[in-house]
């Protein structure tokens, strides 16, 4: 039963962590707009967190420039399982405009495996709660996955 | 202790106190007969002396401290006749004994520390000399029934300290911090000198019983001024505000065994005078205006060499201003006159030797292990000395106060006896006192959080990869020190029955320390005051039962969160994704320590930072950073400024006396 | 019978299931209430539940330069440590346990508690974790200051019927039965409003919370923490919460309702609510996070300053 309670908690209680790889801010602005008062992700339980050991859900956004590689492998790395990766706009997906810069190793799938991922540049807050949402579902499918 | 018997002990014990003092004496002869070669031998002599006179005091404990005997000895037979005792006595009550049982038990743990910790200096045997020298002065001083003798003592006791300061003579500042230690203490011993000089001038005698049996009458301002300089004489010898920076030049550069001595014995012994010459001799700890002047220096010194301990960079220089911050605790308790305050501050004088004791001995074994002391150099060793970590945490602990260590019962009768004396007297003074006692203990903590955080904690630098913790003969008188921090604080019930009680009744009852000298019912025709009445308070910090009950909570806490993880410790989880974050990771950082474990460096490859030593706490020294500049231009390190500080507390205290007593 | 008696005050009420429950709901509470303030529907009230439990199914990763029984121990003895403070504050009438001075007792484990915090954030070696460290001290000897001034003010006024100061709460209880609560002498409302500042501090609440400021220094003291220890952080977050609240209650609201047990508990958990609006849904809905030097400043100026007023009005009788 206890961990019934548990893997029902992990979809209540998503904390995200925010990894800017390369992002023209735009996305990051976005992310952050989702937390305030208008749209208050915060009564689903999100919080955003600023240490990657807390973190419950991984949100990347930016083309993954070959200086933030490094950074962003590590980073997740460090993150306690279970937890799950989010792609936040068009360019940790497919590179965006930026596609074919000698400067960029992208996409995301190169590096890691992403649970969930929301286009557009920039996804409108809308979006981004919707994917956030449904990272915070399968969270409890890891989980209960985990020790099932 | 009802039946008060005063007069000749029969029997062995009679000889005790001599034999104890005469132990440590003779054990310095013979070390240095013995010459440079047979270490062992020269061990077995330091151990035999240190064990035997630790024994013989322990062994008086029953007679004096259970029945209230007082145990007079008279060298060479010389009795007093009449109401003139001329003889050199030592007269041993339960103020000495417990100061002696401090001496011994602190002696005993420095020697079987300084066996492996001098071992690879030279000249052991002029250390082991001066060292059971000191030892012997020491208990001298304690057991001393006259003041020339006392003087005597301080003066081996002074010489003998500053050369250990300087026996490690290579080390920088060795000698600047001994000729500082020496340069001062010669101020107060020439002031103990006067006060003596005056005194017999006026009513010629020395020994002790008599000059309390004869002070009250003579009053005067002659016998004003010598209680001012034998005051002030005592104070420097007790390092108290304003002879503190000298403490700490002098601990710093000493090795740690001898610091423990000069922070945890010699500080005492000045302690021991000043209640000798306020309680017995001049019995003037009664009048409002001494009780609050000694209580405010307590509290002073507690709260400036609190905040002195805050700047330091160097492990044993910050230990050393704490020492006197918590003299200062034990001043403060001691000048409130009261019984329970007494108690107090003769507890915490035994608690300081401990852990003080213990903390030294720690910066010992990590300047032998490491080499250094320098706090903005050291970091990470916690994994590398785990048991000296334990050691040094359970010091640090007892330091702060933090219950239920020793620390924390004694800063506790502290405050309450503090709090007593302010509502019986209504007198304001005392309750600044006491927030700055409690402020203090704050300070203290954080302090030694600094300390904790910069030796112990953070990663480990690269030289320090091959440190190994020190040899299990260096840890043994540690655990004795802490062993006896974990017992007086788990029942200072018992620690205030068997000896803090005796002691402290033995110094409120001057009639009895003259009618032991002078036979029964001398005191009674004069004008002693009547024995201090026990005091009534509990020590109701807390009953050992309810730490049981935490005990117990802790294990269901550990309980309910296994059977609510579901799983044991450790035991990493594998998610279904981790495989293809991990090749990928590998394919970065092949050859490289798995990023998984590094610090979080905000996805940079961790590198070595380190927040320690002087970085700590920034925003408090910014706040005060006017009270933190003014300190430091006044510790200025110069011995001239040190000297003149001396002086003006001897000028002020003469004033203070002449006008108020 | 004793003994079961005592293990059910221990395990239950008022001990670890009771205050557990009451932390988590004035945490929750207090989330709630900070969104309301600012026009959002807010998580749930049992938010901070789900937040505990979360951590326990998560991974505890134990960084290479930490040791280990300090990285495990400090958190479970730092929770331990404060309940065990909890059973000497009367709740509903009486205390688990109490002494002639357990005002001390209190203040020594919630600092000893604070210190663990510190002690487990240091072993982790994280430079992060090490500002944390030095800013929760920082923290500590600003608010120990007024509290130290606040506690002599109200067991100075406590202790006026026996012409002592009285460092028990038991004894503060009972003078509140027969004079009336503490907070309704006009001359303690200053060291009231200053006690409402040291909560605020002392529970780590938002515009103080320097030690764990999660944007600047990467949750600071919790920088390392993952998995089941940080479940315990979180615990004993709430639970300070709940008992520098109920404290506040025991010294300036005591003797309410005196003789009827159910109503003084349930009186304790609505001033304890109230405190929470006070002292963390209001400042938070209201301020930016402080730097640490203004803390220390606004705590040894003002809040010591109000603190000085009522002591030194109490110690002239007014």
């Amino acid at each position: 039963m206890f961990q019934k309670w548990i893997d029902s908690s992990m979809k209540k209680s998503p904390w995200i962590f925010h990894i800017n790889a390369g992002s023209c801010n735009g996305c990051d602005i976005e992310l952050v707009s989702v937390l305030t008062p208008r749209y208050d992700a915060e009564r689903f339980g999100f919080r955003l967190t600023g240490s990657p050991r807390q973190a419950d859900i991984v949100v990347v956004s930016g083309p993954i420039t070959m200086q933030s590689r490094e950074r962003l492998v590590r980073t997740l790395a460090q993150v306690p399982e279970p937890f799950c990766v989010v792609s936040l706009g068009s360019c940790p997906r497919s590179g965006n405009v930026f596609k074919g810069s000698y400067a960029i190793d992208g996409p995301l799938e190169k590096w890691t495996h992403v649970d969930v991922s929301v286009g557009g540049c920039t996804p409108k807050p809308e979006a981004i709660i919707a994917a956030l949402a449904q990272a915070a579902e399968l969270l409890e499918k890891k989980r209960s996955r985990m020790h099932g | 202790m009802m039946e008060m018997i005063y007069g000749q002990i029969g029997g062995a014990v009679a000889h005790f106190p001599i034999f104890a003092v005469i132990s440590l004496f003779l054990g310095a002869f013979l070390t240095a007969l013995v010459g440079k070669r047979r270490a062992l031998l020269r061990r077995g002599i330091v151990f035999v002396s240190s064990l035997v006179s630790l024994v013989l005091v322990i062994l008086m404990i029953p007679p004096v401290m259970s029945e209230g005997w007082i145990i007079t000895y008279w060298m060479g037979g010389w009795e007093p006749v009449g109401q003139w005792a001329i003889g050199i006595g030592l007269e041993a009550d339960a103020l000495s004994l417990f100061f002696a049982l401090i001496v011994t038990a602190a002696v005993f743990t420095a020697a079987l520390y300084s066996f492996p910790y001098m071992a690879q200096d030279s000249q052991p045997e002029n250390y082991y000399t001066l060292y059971l020298m000191l030892a012997g002065s020491l208990l001298g001083l304690v057991l001393s029934g006259d003041l020339f003798n006392i003087f005597v003592m301080i003066e081996i006791m002074t010489m003998t300290a500053v050369a250990l300061t300087a026996f490690r003579v290579d080390y920088d500042g060795a000698l600047e911090g001994a000729i500082k230690y020496m340069i001062v203490g010669s101020i107060g011993s020439s002031a103990v000198l006067v006060g003596i000089a005056i005194l017999y001038s006026q009513l010629h005698t020395l020994n002790l019983a008599q000059l309390a049996l004869r002070l009250p009458e003579a009053n005067s301002p002659a016998t004003a001024a010598a209680f001012a300089f034998l005051f002030v004489g005592f104070g420097s010898k007790a390092f108290l505000f304003p002879f503190h920076p000298l403490a700490a030049d002098a601990h710093a550069v000493a090795p740690a065994s001898i610091s423990m001595i000069i922070s945890g014995v010699i500080t005492k012994c000045g302690v021991y005078g000043i209640i000798r010459l306020c309680y017995v001799l001049w019995q003037n700890m009664s009048l409002p205006a001494v009780s609050t002047a000694v209580t405010l220096i307590g509290a002073v010194s507690c709260f400036i060499c609190v905040t002195m301990a805050f700047n330091q960079h160097n492990f044993k220089r910050l230990l050393a201003f704490h020492s006197i911050s918590q003299i200062g605790y034990v001043i403060a308790a001691v000048g409130l006159g009261s019984f329970f305050g007494l108690e107090a501050g003769l507890f915490h004088a035994m608690n300081h030797t401990i852990f003080k004791g213990l903390l030294f001995l720690a910066a010992g074994a990590v300047q032998h292990a490491a080499g250094t002391l320098d706090l903005d150099r050291l970091g990470g060793l916690a994994r590398k000395m785990p048991r000296t970590f334990l050691l040094f945490l359970i010091g640090a602990a007892a330091i702060s106060g933090l219950p239920p260590f020793n620390g924390f019962a004694s800063k506790w009768m502290i405050y309450q006896s503090v709090f007593e004396k302010a509502e019986e007297s209504g007198n304001p003074v005392f309750i600044l006192v006491l927030v700055l006692c409690l402020l203090s203990s704050v300070l203290t903590l954080a302090s030694f959080v600094k300390v904790t955080q910069s030796v112990f904690f953070g990663p480990c630098r690269p030289e320090y990869a091959e440190l190994r913790d020190v040899s299990a003969a260096m840890r043994v008188p540690m655990w004795i020190l802490a062993t006896l921090c974990v017992i007086t604080g788990l029942f200072p019930g018992a620690v205030r029955n068997i000896l803090l009680a005796p002691a402290a009744a033995a110094a409120g009852n001057p009639a009895a320390y003259i009618d032991a000298v002078f036979g029964v019912g001398t005191a009674a025709g004069a004008h002693i005051p009547e024995a201090a009445k026990a005091s009534e308070t509990l020590i109701g910090c807390w009953e050992p039962l309810s730490w049981l009950w935490l005990l117990l909570t802790v294990t269901c806490a550990v309980c309910f969160v296994m059977v609510l993880g579901g799983r044991p410790f450790g035991r990493t989880v594998q998610a279904d994704d981790a495989e293809e974050r991990r090749q990928a990771s590998e394919k970065l950082f092949a050859g490289l320590p798995d990023p998984k474990y590094e610090s979080f460096f905000s996805g940079e490859k961790a590198e070595f930072s380190h927040v320690g030593g002087s970085d700590l706490f920034w925003g408090f020294k910014y706040s005060l950073r006017r009270y933190f500049s003014y300190m430091r231009r006044w510790h200025s390190g110069n011995v001239n400024d040190y000297t003149r500080y001396g002086i003006a507390a001897l000028a002020f205290m003469l004033a203070f006396a002449v006008l108020c007593l | 019978m004793d003994f079961l008696m005592l293990a059910v005050q221990i395990l239950v009420f008022p001990g670890l299931l009771f205050m557990t429950a009451m932390g988590v709901l004035l945490t929750g509470l207090g989330g709630k209430l900070v969104a309301r303030l600012q026009n959002r529907v807010g998580p749930p009230v049992l938010q901070p539940w789900y937040d505990i439990l979360k951590c326990f199914g998560k991974e505890m990763i134990v960084p290479e330069h930490a040791g280990r029984a300090v990285y495990i121990g400090a958190p479970v003895l730092g929770f331990a440590v404060l309940c065990t403070a909890g059973f000497f504050i009367p709740m509903g009438g009486r205390a688990v346990f109490s002494g002639t001075a357990d005002v001390i007792v209190v203040l020594y484990l919630l600092t000893f508690c604070s210190v663990m915090a510190m002690a487990g954030a240091a072993s982790t070696g994280s430079p992060f974790a090490g500002v944390g460290v030095s800013r929760e001290m920082v923290a500590m000897i600003s608010y120990e200051l007024p509290f130290v001034l606040i506690l002599l003010a109200v067991g100075k006024l406590a202790g006026s019927d026996t012409g002592g100061v009285t460092f028990s709460l038991q004894s503060i209880a009972e003078w509140q039965r027969i004079h009336g609560p503490v907070l309704f002498h006009w001359s303690m409302i200053p060291a009231a409003i200053a006690m409402l500042f040291v909560i605020s501090c002392e529970a780590g609440l938002h515009p103080f919370d320097v030690a764990e400021a999660e944007t600047e220094i990467c949750e600071g003291l919790l920088a390392e923490y993952s998995g089941l220890p940080l479940a315990f952080y979180r615990l004993t977050h709430c639970v300070r919460l709940f008992i520098m609240t109920a404290l506040f209650a025991a010294l300036f609201l005591g003797g309410l309702a005196a003789g009827n047990d159910g109503l003084a508990v349930l009186l304790l958990v609505a001033v304890c609510i109230v405190l929470t609006f006070l002292c963390m849904a209001l400042p938070h809905g209201i301020c930016a996070r402080l730097r640490v030097e203004q803390l220390f400043r606004f705590y040894w100026t003002v809040v010591t300053g109000l603190a000085l007023v009522s002591l030194v009005l109490v110690w002239f009788g007014l």
